[in-house]
């Protein structure tokens, strides 16, 4: 499949601040890409930069064969953008929204008409058509922002963080939205989100991005077989010198792949905990990757019986993209 | 296209947006209908009748006290209202009256011979400073011609005495005619006129009434307020998001902001046709005195436009300087409001500039609202205020320059 969107070398700067560093990937025609990373990572700057919100440093991308720099109003045509705030006009009804971006668009008359009642089909928010926006819920709000972006019927649709604060019900139609859009008209879609269960549940590809790079780039599958049956994160009390022999020795270990040592102070406070409440122990942590992990946990066990440690905490990760961010950055990806 | 749709969407969305209409459409006629309606009664004027009203308290009861106010009626500049002192002092107290006139008793005796006498005007502290100077000149006028009268009379009945001349030729002589014959063959005659003042326009005064200033005044202030309302929508839209997703439409950065400024332009051109509106029918049907601009609408149309180019103007360079709402607010209402006081829409630039000076022509109000007033109220044509507007579109110029400058589309 021929790709729709290359992006080369891409970097945006503030000042001192590198928000997106040379950042280089290719999406093909009609894949779900998701980019998935912690916020402030970059996502929103590198969409940006893609539908020539904002212009880039240095870098160059493609856009069915248009230069972002030379062709920028080309290559916008086969975009669409759903930014992650609701943009939209409050005081005026959903159709008179759509007709709006429509317009912006070049779309006109019985053409138009057509689109907007087709995307607010999509959205599932016909009979709501006429209604100002300020008066639907936060989800509904959502599914007009989405609306939106699709009602030129773009190529390429970028979708950046789209579930954020939305109902359980309005999100699972955002999901099948994308779904369908991506399965019955071929759009190609790049999906941002600090959520890894929407990138496994929605997309083909995945690229990994933290404090501006891109960090790993592949299929899901591959990605989570990264690390194969998932991590087993054990906590030890205060730090020992022979605590490294001790992680050497676990890597042996049958079913562990790798194991390392960490400061547990590396932790941090699960969201929504208090800063202030959380307090890091003073020990290490052992973080242990697994081929399989009951097998590796046994292992494990058996071994710190042996040299008479105990365990101060003891987490398992099943083999996701969550566990996957840890292994490559040493952070969760909601901190 | 782009500008087009984005400006039909913002003036969609004000419209729907109860403060803008009373922000910008009804305040402004609020204002001019309590402030012309006040000001005209504190100047004793009728609908319709121009002249000051200026009672007169007779304490003298003479015939030169008569002729003392048929002289000044004839001036065509007063319009006499005869009261007893109790009566006129309390409505000077009630601020229904700006001024009145006492005549002492004796008054006429004096006129007669020449002697000097005293007349009271007293003033409501409030009266319009210029209007109570404008009084006391025509009263002192009618007093030199009695007196010029009193004298011409004693001296033909000195010469009659003396037998100088036939004493039945003297007791022919009207003393008054004398003094009007030669006020009417004057060695010298200037006569005053505002240039280019329109055919067949009646004399102006030079000086706006209370009406005039309103309409004129507000009007600047007003359409300048909008350039606000253009910066808070622009802040709206970043600040919601859509801003960001109007960038990533197929559509220039000028188109954008050109939509946004092209908004704002079309609202002060309605805003003006409002308020003109109001001037010219409203007032009318409200029993207060209508403006008139009927014989130079050219150069209303093309101050109105040149208004609404600077205000647009100022709406970009607010939106660019102010990165919050707050800022709008505050940095907004300190340049608008204080450039209306310094420009002239509350107080006539006549007496501004005695205090000011050449301050006032550091804001563009200045400028506007005297472009308007040499149209509405001495009659020039759009030759007439060229000058004005040049500085106007200078000032729009600026402010565009400096605006799409600091402007921050990222």
């Amino acid at each position: 499949m021929a790709a729709i969107l290359e992006v080369e070398s891409l970097t945006k700067h503030y000042g001192d601040l590198v928000a997106v560093d040379g950042v280089s990937l290719t999406v093909p025609e009609g894949e779900v890409f998701g980019l998935l990373g912690p916020n402030g990572a970059g996502k929103t700057t590198l969409i940006s930069m893609l539908t020539g919100v904002l212009t880039p440093t240095s870098g160059t991308a493609r856009i069915g064969g248009y230069d972002l720099g030379s062709q920028l109003r080309q290559a916008k045509r086969l975009n669409g953008l759903v930014p992650q705030d609701l943009a939209l006009y409050p005081t005026l009804s959903a159709r008179a929204n759509l007709s709006f971006f429509g317009r912006i668009y070049g779309l006109r008359g019985a053409q138009l008409r057509q689109r907007v009642d087709e995307v607010l089909d999509i959205v599932a928010l016909r009979e709501r058509a006429d209604e100002p926006i300020e008066r639907f819920s936060g989800g509904m709000k959502r599914r007009i922002n989405i609306a939106a972006g699709l009602v030129h019927q773009p190529r390429l649709l970028f979708l950046d963080e789209p579930t954020v604060g939305v109902d359980p019900q309005s999100r699972n139609h955002i999901f099948e939205s994308v779904r369908q859009l991506n399965r019955e008209r071929g759009m190609t879609i790049v999906y941002t989100s600090h959520y890894m269960e929407e990138v496994e549940a929605l997309c083909h590809r995945a690229a990994i991005i933290d404090q501006g790079r891109i960090i790993a780039l592949d299929t899901i599958r591959n990605l989570i077989g990264q690390i194969g049956g998932g991590v087993v994160q054990v906590g030890l009390p205060a730090a020992a010198d022979w605590y490294d022999a001790l992680a050497a020795e676990v890597a042996e270990l049958p079913g562990v792949q790798e194991a390392s040592l960490v400061a547990a102070a590396e932790e941090a406070p699960e969201e929504g905990q208090a800063e202030d409440a959380f307090a890091p122990s003073a020990g290490s942590m052992l973080r242990i990757i697994t081929r399989q992990s009951q097998e590796a946990l046994v292992g494990v066990i058996g071994l710190l019986n042996q040299r008479d440690v105990t365990l101060t905490s003891l987490e398992i990760l099943e083999p996701n993209l969550e566990s996957v961010f840890l292994h490559l950055t040493g952070k969760k990806l909601r901190e | 296209m782009g500008a087009l749709q984005i400006a039909w969407k913002d003036l969609r969305i004000a419209a729907r947006d109860r403060g803008w209409v009373i922000e910008l459409f009804l305040l402004p006629l609020l204002f001019i209908f309590i402030l012309s309606g006040a000001m005209s009664s504190l100047a004793g004027a009728e609908p319709g009748d121009e002249r000051m009203a200026l009672a007169v308290v007779d304490l003298d009861g003479g015939p030169g006290a008569t002729r003392l106010v048929t002289e000044l009626e004839a001036t065509g500049r007063l319009r006499v209202e005869w009261l007893d002192e109790d009566e006129a002092t309390a409505e000077l107290r009630r601020r229904e009256l700006a001024r009145m006139l006492v005549l002492p008793a004796g008054v006429s005796a004096a006129l007669a011979e020449g002697e000097p006498a005293t007349l009271r005007l007293v003033t409501h502290p409030d009266a319009d400073a210029e209007h109570t100077e404008l009084a006391r000149t025509l009263i002192d006028g009618a007093v030199r011609r009695l007196l010029l009268e009193g004298q011409v009379a004693a001296s033909v009945a000195a010469l009659a005495a003396e037998g100088a001349i036939d004493p039945a030729v003297a007791e022919g002589v009207v003393a008054g005619d004398l003094v009007a014959q030669v006020q009417d063959r004057p060695l010298l005659r200037v006569d005053v006129r505002p240039p280019q003042t329109a055919e067949g326009a009646e004399e102006p005064m030079g000086f706006p009434d209370a009406i005039q200033m309103a309409v004129s005044g507000f009007l600047v202030l007003f359409m300048f307020l909008a350039a606000q309302a253009t910066a808070r929508s622009i802040y709206e839209e970043k600040r919601v998001g859509s801003f960001r997703r109007l960038l990533a439409a197929p559509m220039g950065r000028a188109a954008l902001l050109g939509g946004k400024m092209l908004a704002n332009g079309l609202t002060c051109l309605i805003q003006a046709a409002v308020i003109l509106a109001f001037g010219l029918v409203g007032l009318r049907w409200l029993g207060l005195a209508p403006i008139s601009m009927a014989h130079a609408p050219g150069a209303v149309v093309l101050l109105v436009v040149a208004v609404a180019l600077c205000s647009t103007a100022l709406g970009l360079l607010l939106a660019a300087l102010a990165k919050t709402e707050a800022q709008i607010g505050g940095l907004g209402s300190l340049i608008l409001w204080g450039a209306g006081v310094l420009g002239g829409s509350f107080v006539p630039l006549f007496l501004l500039e005695r205090y000011l000076g050449p301050v006032m022509q550091l804001v563009p109000h200045y400028w506007a609202n005297r472009a308007f007033q040499d149209v509405i109220i001495r009659g020039m044509g759009w030759a007439g205020i060229i000058t004005e507007v040049a500085v106007l579109l200078g000032f729009a110029a600026v402010f565009a320059g400096v605006g799409v400058w600091r402007f921050r589309f990222e």
